[in-house]
């Protein structure tokens, strides 16, 4: 039992952590060497990881996607894709893909004169599943080297935090106020029918039986 | 503008769910409150015990016209707020 407990406990947590992981807004600091458009079949258990940006594509089994190349400051490579997330999930309203697509190009630069961008995205690269980071926003920095603080994210997660010590706030005073006080109640009238049956198997028990029943205790 | 839609059905249902839980709650801190401080002034005797509830439900008439009660509207306000300056941001900022 208590390995279930535990793996249960495990695959929780790991759920928990990777909803996040996916879904915050992370930042690479990458060289950006191209951009191309490719259509991409988005059928499959895999439609999950691509947006679903207006409601006329939602339905189509394939469309185009538009991709940004590029080669992180550890000289690994990267692509992400382009694509509004719209209304819809995650929640990052973005409507500016043509607009980023532009900025992307404008960005591309050489390996002997290399300029660093930060590029903001959420999502995971995944070689076998074929899918791709989406990338949010993208702005100049200094250098390869340059020390970003995820600012969006410590007050993302603090207000989860709040959030979740002020559900079991409410929790805790439910039950308190609410809870408690039931069954207390409930205790207290199964108490008196305890009473109740006791005082009548001592009556029918008789003198005798009662009489050793007290000098028992 | 569909997606629009639905974004905007599913926002409001939850933000009315969490202002009923945060305006039932908070009713509740303050009737414990309001309970707790009755009971120390009957205990120093600047409260007749027949009165309590009086002054309990006094407080809590206080309560439902207080600024703290009318705060809880940010539960609304504050994360429609917070779309619009995403909005911004993620593509104009």
């Amino acid at each position: 039992m208590r390995y279930v407990k535990w793996t249960i406990i495990t695959v929780l947590v790991l759920l928990v952590f990777g909803f996040f992981h996916y879904t915050l807004p992370q930042r690479d600091i990458v060289r950006i060497v191209n951009t191309y458009e490719e259509r991409q079949d988005l059928n499959g258990w895999t439609r999950m990881f691509w947006s679903s940006p207006d409601d006329n594509s939602d339905t189509l089994a394939n469309r185009d996607v538009q991709f940004i190349q590029a080669i992180q400051a550890n000289g690994k490579t990267m692509v992400y894709r382009n694509e509004d997330t719209g209304w819809g999930w995650p929640p990052y309203f973005k409507f500016d893909t043509a607009n980023l697509y532009a900025e992307a190009n404008d960005a591309i630069s050489s390996k002997d004169a290399p300029e660093w961008y930060a590029i903001r995205h959420y999502g995971w690269r995944n070689e076998f599943l074929s899918i791709f980071p989406n990338a949010v926003g993208l702005k100049r920095v200094d250098g390869p080297d340059v020390r970003l603080i995820p600012y969006g994210n410590i007050v993302m997660l603090t207000l989860l935090a709040l959030f979740v010590g002020f559900l079991y706030r409410v929790w805790a005073q439910f039950r308190e106020r609410t809870i408690d006080p039931l069954l207390e109640d409930a205790g207290e009238t199964w108490d008196a029918v305890d009473e109740r049956a006791d005082a009548a198997r001592d009556k029918a028990r008789g003198m005798w039986g009662r009489l050793r029943d007290r000098m028992r205790r | 503008m569909l997606g629009f839609i639905r974004l905007f059905i599913i926002v409001i249902v939850a933000q009315a769910i969490l202002y009923v839980v945060v305006s039932v709650y908070s009713r509740s801190v303050r009737r414990e409150k309001m309970e707790d401080s009755a009971d120390e002034k009957i205990a120093q005797g600047d409260l007749d015990p027949g009165l309590r509830d009086a002054y309990i439900e006094g407080g809590m008439l206080d309560y439902e016209q207080s600024l703290r009660k009318k705060l809880i509207w940010g539960v609304i306000v504050l994360p429609m707020a917070a779309v619009l300056v995403l909005i911004y941001v993620t593509n104009f900022g």
